[in-house]
């Protein structure tokens, strides 16, 4: 605040010192927005979550339980269910990454129109996933296109409904999954090729080697950075993105059979009202996001 | 994304074809414009379908097939659409604007005047980019309620906001590192001050990170559910994601309308999307393609 008193002249040295103070000092009224927006909003929220997850709580007035609201969650079957059904969902994520490299792949042979194909094969990714989900849902219904293909290959008499079952449900959520992956992931691996250098695929084929040898030996290894990357980013989504799949999908269900962690959150704060419990399955989502998030800033840092 | 060194005009090039594929070259082309062919028929199916089924009246949805205008021309009695997108625009707008106005100012911050433990709050900040809404959404709302915020759209734009500064943050920082220092120098020089700097100086540079951080905030938040669903509380001021979403929960709502309402909604974020794809390409891949 001594900033004001340098107006006048002063000795060369004391007169820098001021303008590096000045300097730091606008910094950090610049970014003090910021940080105050991002305590206020996430970081005060994060502590709250803590205390409450020990508490019981309905949004109005809280009371103090202890660990063993802790003891109590982890005895709870939903949670158990929910934790699978994100456990599972992560065997879509092979899909979710294997498929756009293919389609990457294929694009960056540049073949007629692929400026085109590009656009289309993107398109996806601009339109909410409420959309793709009431899309998907027609997909999977009884009289939806599912059923009309399996028709078209012969068999006339099967019919699938697989959001209507327990046992199949969490399946065609994983396919909507791969489904609006597509689009972010291709655009991720296909800049990646675009900062391969041609040259050197094509001294490996002058070499005699074959496009499998090329593509393992030359074009996974460049990529591998953007896939570390799309990986975090699919699993992260995976994690808190499904929300609004599930919602117009599901609702959870049947039963709890499409309820990953982050409807589980919603569901026990806003239609059982028991927020100290929500808020405590926050913290747990917040942990597993954060692993892999711890991942994330590694890869970030690590570049630079 | 054209960085590279032969040009990707296919006509042009009389020699890399065949360098490309010696064996049946023909053969192996027109397989793979089948199968780019292929994907595309799977990648414009929502749209298709949305189309379709918007073009049918509820009988015929449900006796398979026909063609009317019904949906459409009674959509607005079933799903308040007009005013649905002006709630869209004015939170999706608020929102982009807190974050421009917070985020830019932060990463000229961050990258040119850092002070004393700018780094670990820079740090702190870019972490708080990997904590999902859900995990906070309880005290969250409780706060937002409690402030009196969840009447109107304020309290969906400063969550909005909050969730989004971190990236712009994290994205105008990266950006203004490559900025030379003695530009901010010579304006100091000049005696226009720090404001004066950022003012004259920073934003006219800094235009495409701009553009970055609104089409990809556009597209987030018109896309967005759960804020919008909690945090605007008024069924009147329902942004048009959520909306649709709540019909479509409700299961009475006709098919053919809802995707008439889908591709309402749907719209804005694809114009927005082609006119602008470069600039989403250049933020999904930030920190890592340069």
């Amino acid at each position: 605040m001594s900033v004001i008193a340098t107006k006048a002249p002063r000795p060369m040295r004391a007169g820098r010192m001021t303008l590096r103070r000045r300097r730091q000092f606008a910094g950090f009224l610049f970014a003090l927005p910021a940080i105050a927006l991002v305590i206020g909003f996430i970081g005060v929220p994060i502590g709250q979550a803590i205390y409450y997850s020990f508490t019981s709580w309905n949004g109005l007035t809280s009371q103090w339980i202890g660990p063993s609201t802790w003891s109590q969650a982890f005895h709870n079957s939903n949670l158990w269910t929910a934790l699978q059904n994100n456990a599972l969902l992560l065997l879509s994520v092979p899909f979710a990454l294997g498929l756009p490299l293919l389609i990457a792949v294929l694009l960056h042979q540049r073949v007629a129109g692929w400026r085109i194909f590009r656009s289309i094969y993107f398109m996806p990714t601009a339109i909410s996933w409420v959309v793709l989900g009431l899309v998907a849902e027609r997909f999977f219904a009884y009289q939806g296109t599912l059923n009309s293909i399996i028709h078209a290959f012969g068999f006339a008499h099967t019919n699938t409904n697989m959001l209507g079952y327990e046992s199949t449900a969490l399946s065609a959520l994983g396919i909507t999954f791969v489904f609006t992956m597509i689009g972010t992931n291709t655009m991720l691996f296909l800049t990646g090729l675009a900062t391969l250098d041609p040259t050197l695929e094509e001294a490996a084929r002058i070499d005699g080697a074959g496009r499998w040898r090329i593509f393992r030996s030359i074009t996974l290894p460049h990529l591998s950075r953007f896939i570390q990357l799309a990986f975090v980013m699919t699993v992260i989504a995976l994690f808190s993105a499904l929300f609004s799949l599930i919602f117009v999908m599901t609702g959870g269900g049947p039963g709890y059979a499409t309820t990953t962690m982050e409807f589980l959150i919603y569901q026990t704060g806003f239609n059982q009202g028991d927020f100290g419990t929500a808020a405590l399955y926050g913290i747990i989502l917040f942990v597993l996001t954060g692993i892999v998030g711890i991942v994330q800033l590694r890869l970030i840092g690590s570049n630079e | 994304m054209t960085t590279l060194a032969t040009p990707p005009q296919e006509t042009n090039e009389p020699e890399r074809p065949a360098l490309i594929t010696p064996r049946k070259p023909k053969v192996g082309r027109w397989a793979l414009f089948a199968v780019m062919v292929g994907v595309a028929v799977v990648m414009l199916y929502p749209f298709w379908v949305m189309i379709i089924t918007s073009l049918e009246s509820e009988q015929q949805f449900l006796s398979g097939g026909g063609f009317s205008w019904l949906s459409w021309s009674g959509l607005s009695s079933t799903i308040p659409v007009g005013q649905e997108v002006l709630s869209s625009t004015i939170v999706c707008s608020a929102s982009i604007f807190v974050i421009l106005c917070v985020g830019l100012p932060a990463g000229f911050a961050f990258s040119k005047l850092r002070f004393r433990t700018s780094t670990s709050v820079f740090l702190v900040i870019v972490s708080a980019m990997m904590v999902p809404l859900q995990a906070i959404l309880m005290p969250e709302f409780v706060n937002v309620t409690k402030l009196g915020l969840t009447g109107g759209y304020f309290g969906a734009i400063l969550v909005y906001a909050a969730l989004g500064t971190p990236f712009s943050t994290f994205l105008f920082t990266t950006y203004f590192r490559g900025v030379p220092d003695e530009l901010i120098e010579a304006g100091i020089v000049d005696g226009l001050g720090y404001v004066g700097v950022l003012g004259r100086l920073i934003i006219p540079v800094a235009v495409p990170a701009i553009a970055t951080v609104t089409v990809l905030q556009f597209i987030q938040i018109w896309d967005d559910l759960l804020v919008g669903l909690l945090f605007i509380q008024n069924t009147n001021e329902r942004p048009i994601t959520v909306g649709l979403a709540v019909l479509a929960a409700g299961r009475t709502t006709s098919i053919p309308e809802l995707m008439a309402g889908s591709l309402v909604s749907a719209l804005p974020a694809m114009i927005v999307y082609l006119g602008f794809q470069r600039y989403l390409v250049k933020g999904l891949t930030m920190g890592i393609d340069r």
